[in-house]
């Protein structure tokens, strides 16, 4: 058994979850008591040395190591199995284009939403179809929650402190989910992002909660999809051009690939379809300045550019709901990663 | 009894110095940093009016960085190492 360096503590095991609570360790839910047996488990999962280095996040000189992901991952009510995912979360957060600090620090109050994809989904059963977002699977609940409580014990993005956010949202809590693959008639994001369809993988997105939409009426891609821009085009930091994800779940999938649409397809009609006039964000008080004759007629995309738009084909099968999910401030200031889990054996 | 863990971690320490501060701002030349929020330029040209008339500084370049959530880019660091004696940074909201 490896030998873990964190500090111990002995206490009556009725009292072990109040403790987590009173020493300020919690994300305000009970946690599982790590005990070694179940630390060192989750270390086992991932093949990890406890010492071995997952992350240094640079603006908060924090050194992440595998033996503290593995004591969150515990108390978050994690399987061991889930190791991996965990550590390939923190490895994409840690990338420097997703860049920590100003996603986890803003007022803005951004999530760390994740999308699974791959054969680790099926496996895990990380939920992909209904209530996607909502609660009920154990996969989907604790390895989000084991990165939020990463992100407050050993990252120090503590509420009203380094976590500044004015409102946030529910899905700080966990926001994973798993593309629908089974289902989707469309290559998964992963495979997007170049990895081979038998590889599994994370995609971490710095954002919003996920805002349904409705289309009930139409019975064309062309129709759903308006209805989308419609709602889409006046959301999130709609100036600042983030990047947006795009849940379609299973009615307006089948409608949208039924009529022969591809995912570049959508990412293009969306780009074009959710456009604001300068003028009408200038009236709306979006962007400072007076209504000068020509922004009439400019157009400033929400978008930068199509493939700043990830469709995930996911949700129940039932019902003309959808989502869509704006990122967190400009693309420049953080973009969604993907990384390949690294499953033992 | 049961033994548990600390979930938690300490920042790891970093020394860090400060160059000595001027003793007067007479002559000298001023970076300014502005962070893109709305309003940072015209609060930081501000700054740099009020050091030129009040306290002699020579003259003030504002330059920009990419986002509010990063620090200054290498082209700012390297243009203010050879072109100024002193910075105004700050994140403005």
């Amino acid at each position: 058994m490896p030998d873990l360096s964190s500090q111990r503590h002995k206490i009556d095991e009725a009292d072990a979850i109040e403790f987590y609570f009173e020493k300020g360790w919690t994300d305000g839910l009970p946690v599982v008591p790590p005990t070694e047996k179940k630390i060192v488990a989750m270390l086992d999962a991932a093949d990890l040395a406890p010492e071995r280095e997952i992350a240094f996040i640079t603006n908060r000189r924090a050194s992440v190591v595998a033996e503290k992901v593995a004591i969150n991952a515990v108390m978050a009510g994690c399987k061991p199995e889930y190791m991996p995912v965990v550590v390939a979360i923190i490895e994409a957060m840690a990338d420097p284009r997703w860049g920590y600090h100003g996603p986890a620090t803003s007022t803005a109050g951004a999530g760390v939403f994740v999308l699974v994809n791959g054969p680790v989904a099926g496996r895990l059963e990380i939920n992909s179809g209904d209530n996607l977002f909502g609660p009920g699977w154990r996969a989907n609940a604790t390895i989000g929650r084991a990165i939020r409580l990463v992100m407050r014990n050993v990252i120090g993005t503590l509420p009203g402190k380094l976590d500044r956010a004015t409102i946030g949202h529910p899905g700080k809590y966990a926001y994973v989910i798993a593309e629908n693959e089974a289902e989707s008639p469309w290559p998964p994001v992963h495979v997007e992002r170049g990895c081979r369809p038998d590889q599994s993988a994370v995609t971490v997105f710095a954002a919003e909660a996920p805002h349904q939409f409705y289309n009930q009426l139409s019975n064309s891609a062309e129709g759903i999809l308006a209805t989308l821009c419609d709602d889409m085009r006046i959301s999130g930091n709609v100036v600042g051009q983030p990047q947006y994800a795009l849940i379609l779940a299973g009615e307006h999938m089948r409608t949208t690939a039924g009529a022969g649409w591809s995912k570049a397809d959508i990412k293009q009609f969306v780009f074009e379809h959710t456009q604001n006039s300068v003028a009408h964000l200038k009236r709306t008080h979006r962007l400072p300045g007076v209504v000068k004759p020509e922004d009439e007629t400019t157009m400033r995309p929400l978008l930068k550019s199509p493939d700043d738009l990830i469709v995930v084909a996911a949700g129940g099968r039932a019902g003309a709901f959808s989502a869509y999910i704006p990122g967190w401030g400009g693309k420049r200031a953080s973009e969604s990663v993907t990384k390949l889990i690294k499953e033992r054996g | 009894m049961i033994e548990v863990f600390d979930p938690t971690t300490s920042p790891r320490e970093q020394p860090v110095t400060y160059v000595a501060r001027p003793e007067s701002l007479k002559g000298k030349r001023v970076g300014l940093v502005e962070n893109t929020k709305y309003n940072s330029d015209l609060l930081l040209m501000r700054i740099g009016k009020i050091l030129q008339e009040e306290y002699g500084v020579e003259q003030s370049i504002l330059r920009r960085k990419h986002n509010s959530s990063v620090p200054a880019h290498q082209e700012i660091i390297d243009e203010f190492r050879r072109e100024v004696d002193l910075v105004v940074a700050g994140i403005g909201d």
